[in-house]
């Protein structure tokens, strides 16, 4: 729910809760003043209707309102004044109406009359009707002007922070970028955009000395590397080496050509997750890449007598070439490592979706944990155990998903897109 | 043969500069940009390997430097970078090839003599050894004037060790040198061996002598002795 809708959402709460209120409120202080004045306008007619008895001995008819009734009785002895309240037969309306009487006794030539003035308080009724309309009509009148206020205050007052969320939202951090705003006039808007300009600056800075850190680290390590390697060569070709010499130097080349590998492979996870491969906008075809790789490889499909079967339409996901590269290799190379000699490799490749199946033994674990680095099953020495990690990033970070699934001998690989 | 190795790591430079001076090549050493600059200005070189690190400057500029003053030179890029950028920038530049450290300095001397025999000779030397003639142009192997058919990776692994004759090449050298990045996806080098049984046998065949020699627990090594 949005800020200003929950805003609203209170608003509404609390006007209906004071406008009932203040309804009851009204209703009663308007109550108690028509009934003050009902009481003065009994008074009143009380008054003429004592001046005409003494004065005149008849009543003429349209000495009180319309719809007010005047009774005369005669009586022994005189009373004291009364005001009272009684519903009435109204012949008019034929049905019972509240009246409110003023009875007193006033004496006309040596004779005592008491005399009822009855006012009809019909009003009351209507008070409700009219008070309940005025406060429907008001809550009605603010509801509608609060969601005028709130979209034209959201399309308004608003904008710049939907601007900065919307900045944030495509922020990329790869592209070194620094957000910055325009000058803002609300105090809150202007210190969200600061902190967003000082919060990416800082970002991009790090961003910056990692990328510096895993180029450094590449070349300081390749580095000695190197001279390792090299001198162990340059040491082969002495031939005054016994056989014992030549073997322990042998393995020492292979241990330091696998650091060598392991270093490269390395660096190239973190420089994906670092995303330095940046994706273009349009997918690319992995039809060429595939049958590259499977022209590269062969050799080794051949000689492990793997039959290969593809069908493939040119299709693929939104990827660096480089990393798409990678991929496809490292899928089929894991295809072919864990392969079983005459065993068979399917690559299916349509909209969406490339699955590359194979035969191989079973695994006895979930194969969702062959995605963990250094992770292998059996004894693969000549594995880094990085190739299926590494696929799994390239995939995470160009949000593809890539699940490993087992059915009997069958693995299965998925890259969706 | 001249070679200039502009290479920071004095380590790995003496290995290189005494790999190839057994080749019997000249090569000479510069260690920083400045120097590198000056020789470049100065000598001719039939190939140069640059370092793209130097302590005093990017050897991109020493290859836009020489590719201006002797275009006819060979390049090529020795670097610890592996970055998919530079390897576009020096080959956009004119550099003929491009190795990432650490590598085999068997496999940059075929290197070498491959840049040099397409840029000196126009791709048209003959590659000779013994009985065996090759034409790198045509991929055509002769034994005795007759002619060989070899796959793919048999003339890859033939022209490899006659570019390394005489040494001793290691398994993993000729395995990355075949497959690259794929080399690792071999559990043992059996599979490098079914390579040279079935080249030596070919060669064989034809009338060459076996000048192929196993050492035991290293590699092979290719020579006439």
């Amino acid at each position: 729910m949005k800020l200003l809708e929950r805003i609203l959402k209170y608003q509404i709460v609390t006007s209906l809760c004071v406008l009932t209120l203040g309804a009851v409120l009204f209703y009663f202080s308007v109550d108690y003043l028509i009934d003050q004045e009902v009481n003065k306008e009994l008074m009143r007619s009380k008054a003429k209707v004592s001046w005409q008895l003494r004065h005149i001995d008849e009543l003429p008819v349209y000495i009180l309102q319309l719809g007010d009734s005047l009774q005369l009785d005669q009586v022994r002895y005189p009373g004291q004044m009364a005001l009272v309240e009684r519903k009435l037969f109204n012949e008019f309306e034929s049905e019972y109406q509240p009246y409110r009487q003023l009875i007193f006794y006033e004496r006309v030539e040596g004779t005592w009359y008491r005399v009822t003035i009855s006012k009809l308080l019909a009003q009351r009724q209507q008070l409700l009707e009219a008070v309940v309309m005025t406060v429907t009509f008001i809550v009605a009148l603010l509801l509608i002007s609060l969601l005028l206020l709130n979209s034209w205050l959201s399309r308004r007052l608003w904008r710049p922070f939907y601007k900065t969320l919307r900045a944030l939202d495509s922020y990329e951090v790869e592209k070194h970028e620094v957000l910055t705003f325009p000058k803002q006039h609300t105090v809150e808007f202007e210190q969200l955009n600061q902190s967003v300009t000082q919060f990416t600056d800082r970002l991009a800075a790090t961003y910056q000395n990692l990328k510096e850190f895993t180029g450094n680290a590449s070349h300081e390590i390749q580095t000695p590397l190197a001279v390792i390697l090299s001198k162990i060569e340059g040491l082969f070709q002495d031939e005054s080496l016994k056989e014992s010499q030549l073997v322990a130097l042998s393995e020492i080349s292979e241990a330091a050509n696998r650091l060598a590998k392991l270093n490269q492979a390395l660096l190239l996870l973190t420089k994906i997750e670092n995303r330095q491969f940046l994706a273009g906008t349009e997918p690319i075809s992995l039809v060429p890449i595939i049958n590259r790789k499977l022209r590269d490889l062969e050799d080794l499909i051949e000689q492990r007598e793997i039959t290969v079967k593809t069908a493939i339409e040119p299709t693929g996901p939104v990827m660096h070439p480089a990393l798409a590269e990678v991929l496809v290799n490292n899928l089929l190379t894991n295809a072919i490592r864990y392969n079983i000699n005459g065993g068979t490799i399917d690559i299916t490749l349509n909209a969406g979706k490339l699955v590359v199946r194979n035969t191989g033994a079973p695994i006895h674990v979930d194969p969702e944990l062959m995605f963990e680095r250094f992770r292998k099953e059996g004894t693969h020495s000549a594995s880094l155990g990085l190739g299926l990690a590494l696929a799994k990033t390239i995939c995470q970070v160009n949000g593809q998903s890539l699940t490993y699934e087992t059915e009997g001998q069958w693995h299965i690989l998925t890259v969706t897109w | 043969m001249k070679l200039l190795l502009i290479e920071d790591e004095k380590a790995l430079a003496t290995s290189i500069q005494n790999y190839f001076q057994r080749e019997n090549f000249i090569c000479e050493w510069a260690a920083d940009y400045r120097t590198a600059v000056e020789k470049i200005n100065i000598y001719r070189y039939d190939c140069v390997l640059v370092d793209l690190m130097l302590p005093d400057g990017d050897g991109l500029d020493a290859v836009r430097e020489l590719k201006r003053s002797f275009p006819e030179t060979g390049i090529i890029i020795i670097s610890a970078k592996n970055s998919l950028d530079d390897r576009i920038t020096g080959l956009n530049l004119g550099s003929d090839d491009y190795l990432t450290k650490p590598f085999h300095l068997s496999e940059l001397n075929a290197r070498v003599q491959a840049v040099i025999r397409r840029r000196t000779f126009q791709g048209s030397q003959q590659i000779r050894f013994g009985k065996i003639q090759i034409d790198p142009q045509e991929h055509l192997v002769m034994v005795d004037q007759q002619e060989i058919v070899l796959t793919r990776k048999e003339y890859d692994l033939l022209v490899y060790l006659i570019a390394n004759k005489n040494r001793v090449l290691t398994k993993e050298s000729i395995a990355e040198h075949l497959w690259g990045d794929d080399a690792d996806l071999m559990d043992n080098f059996d599979f490098i061996y079914t390579h040279i049984k079935n080249l030596r046998k070919k060669l064989m065949d034809k009338g060459s002598p076996d000048y192929l020699k196993s050492i035991y627990g290293v590699g092979y090594k290719f020579s006439e002795q």
